[in-house]
């Protein structure tokens, strides 16, 4: 039954509302990016520019590191995910389907690695990723993003593979597939959503991540987006403009991402394939 | 097309042991029922002989070659499942040639095998359509067809029709038993519905616990069931069956009904001593109206259109007649009901079987 007009305005209004308070933030910087330096300083502040100016993007990408970052943030995060999502999903199809000894120990130590604080274990792993000659590098970046995103995907995928009918790997096993098969043509395919997940999951976090990549990455060859938006923040002031349009140029590929994989989040995959 | 030997068979999940040593032989193009009530071990058994579970004991050779430790797609078989377990990424044309795909063979033969698989079934129009467009029969069509599609030596049938409507269910029994008679292939179905296997079967085999109940054609488990099992599941509805002892009568030993009345026994009890406890059995459908008969009361009566069921009562006794006549008969009227003679079945209480 339609609700009333009275609702229907107060449904409306609070859509509105709710729609404002999130995009603000981000309205707000697009539109900091363009004014002058200046401008931003001012009390009351000014909302729409009174003197829009590109001299932001300039100094962002062609006076800063930015664009290299850009690039390091791309390879490490695109790395990590990838080879999170490899090692995922050959062990969530090992939690999902098989039974072995030691099992209920495999789990718990990876939602142990969950629940690790980066705190704790940053120390550790700069030891870890000296002796092994790989701190300052994508590779010693990758090995450990794909730690902290891991126990989570694991996770997500092994109930997303679960709650694929058993009977569907059953008739395959019939028809003369092997395992891997099994899990390469009927689990993943049936598996998108949870893949998307995981693959959004994993490349959100890393593209953010500051701490990891503070710790790990020395010079400009190795450093990402989040540490050089930090950067304009030299002794003495900070350089909001550019701040501004380096994070609305960081924040560009993710909205990209999420519009891209917005219809994949839709489950209802396998219906028909088994009764009830 | 294979003959299938299946010798005290086993099988245990941790220490619980479900299925007790079943010994069936097949023979080629046979259609084989496993029957019985949920939990009877019959979908475990035909699991086994598909491969999807270890055999814990004994060995099930096909065409004299032992198949315990091959894996299912090298034994040559091919099941349907009970919810069709169609992959629902892909249409019933991928459906239908994927275990073909997965055998490499060329794209040719696989559409060429499909088209005449789909042909069968009537599954012409369909094939480019997905699992989700289509309707219960349809989806086990499709189900039929993938099996086909890989001419195996043995069918195998887990339940197929019990998530259809009961019009479906009778048409497309037909079918299957159609499918049988064309392509000659040996099938070995699972069903809790004897009339299932009443009407398909060549050979039926009732489990009950995990154990072989008993064996043989459709009409002869009917005819002479092996225990008071197989005569209360075979046939329906169920055969009356009454709790009583050998009592002696003038013209011989007889059953007692109720101490004023007494049954005739078959010829094999002639020497049966009084005071035996015995189960007699009588089917619904051996009653015959007869005004010389047993006096029953009646207590309900449930026309069907076809026949008429009476539940009667005599003595102690609640009994069920089926009478193809109209019974003009209510609630508390007396009726007189008789049979023949060689329609009896008698086990001995104790153990069970058949005397």
């Amino acid at each position: 039954m339609k609700p009333s007009l009275i609702g229907r305005l107060f449904l409306f209004v609070g859509v509105v509302v709710l729609i404002f308070v999130c995009m603000f933030p981000f309205l707000w910087m697009a539109l900091s990016s363009i004014k002058p330096v200046g401008e931003l300083y001012r009390v009351p502040p000014s909302w729409l520019p009174e003197h829009a100016t590109l001299a932001n993007f300039w100094n962002v990408l062609f006076e800063s590191n930015i664009p290299r970052y850009f690039l390091n943030s791309t390879v490490i995060s695109l790395g990590s995910t990838g080879v999170a999502l490899l090692l995922a999903i050959f062990a969530s199809y090992g939690l999902a389907r098989f039974r072995f000894r030691g099992k209920g120990l495999a789990q718990a130590f990876i939602l142990l690695g969950q629940l690790l604080p980066t705190a704790a274990i940053i120390v550790p792993l700069f030891v870890t990723l000296r002796i092994l000659g790989l701190v300052n590098s994508y590779l010693g970046l990758i090995l450990v993003y794909t730690i902290i995103t891991l126990p989570l995907s694991v996770w997500m995928l092994t109930s997303y593979f679960r709650a694929i009918p058993v009977e569907l790997e059953e008739a395959a096993i019939i028809d003369g597939a092997t395992r891997l098969g099994i899990l390469f043509r009927i689990t993943l395919p049936l598996s998108a959503p949870g893949l998307v997940a995981i693959v959004v999951y994993a490349f959100v976090t890393t593209w953010n991540e500051f701490l990891f990549a503070l710790v790990l990455a020395q010079d400009y060859r190795v450093k990402t987006l989040p540490i050089g938006i930090a950067e304009f923040t030299t002794e003495f002031n900070t350089d909001w403009g550019s701040v501004m349009a380096a994070s609305l140029i960081m924040t560009v590929p993710i909205a990209v991402l999420f519009m891209a994989m917005q219809k994949m989040f839709v489950g209802g995959l396998t219906a028909g394939a088994v009764k009830g | 097309m294979a003959s299938m030997e299946i010798k005290d068979v086993r099988k245990s999940f941790g220490t619980v042991e479900v299925v007790h040593g079943v010994s069936v032989s097949i023979s080629d193009g046979e259609f084989v029922v496993l029957v019985g009530p949920s939990g009877c071990g019959k979908s475990t058994l035909l699991r086994m002989i598909a491969g999807l579970e270890e055999i814990s004991g004994g060995e099930i050779s096909i065409d004299g070659t032992v198949v315990n430790q091959l894996r299912p797609k090298d034994r040559d078989i091919a099941m349907v499942f009970q919810n069709y377990a169609l992959y629902p990424h892909m249409n019933v044309a991928k459906n239908m040639g994927f275990s073909l795909k997965l055998r490499g063979e060329r794209k040719e033969v696989i559409d060429q095998k499909v088209k005449e698989a789909a042909a069968i079934l009537g599954l012409t129009p369909y094939l480019d359509r997905f699992p989700r467009q289509l309707s219960g029969g349809q989806r086990q069509r499709v189900a039929m067809g993938r099996s086909i599609v890989r001419n195996p030596r043995v069918f195998l049938f887990d339940e197929p029709l019990s998530n259809l409507d009961a019009k479906l269910r009778v048409q497309m029994r037909t079918e299957i038993k159609d499918l049988h008679l064309r392509l000659k292939t040996t099938i070995i179905y699972v069903t809790h519905d004897q009339i299932e296997a009443m009407t398909m079967a060549d050979k039926i085999v009732v489990l009950r616990d995990g154990v072989v109940e008993q064996i043989g054609r459709p009409l002869d488990l009917y005819d002479t069931p092996a225990n008071i099992f197989v005569a209360g599941f075979i046939g329906s509805p169920s055969m009356n069956i009454l709790q009583g002892e050998i009592v002696e009568t003038p013209a011989g030993p007889a059953f007692g009904l109720t101490p004023e009345v007494s049954l005739p026994l078959p010829a094999v009890a002639a020497d049966l001593k009084a005071g035996r406890k015995v189960h007699y059995g009588i089917r619904p459908e051996h009653f015959v109206l007869s005004d010389s008969g047993l006096r029953a009361e009646v207590v309900l009566t449930e026309p069907t259109g076809s026949e008429t069921q009476v539940f009667m009562r005599v003595g102690d006794h609640d009994l069920l007649g089926v009478f193809r006549e109209r019974v003009a008969a209510a609630r508390g009227d007396t009726i007189g009901v008789t049979f023949q003679p060689n329609t009896m079945h008698l086990f001995d209480s104790e153990s069970g079987k058949r005397l």
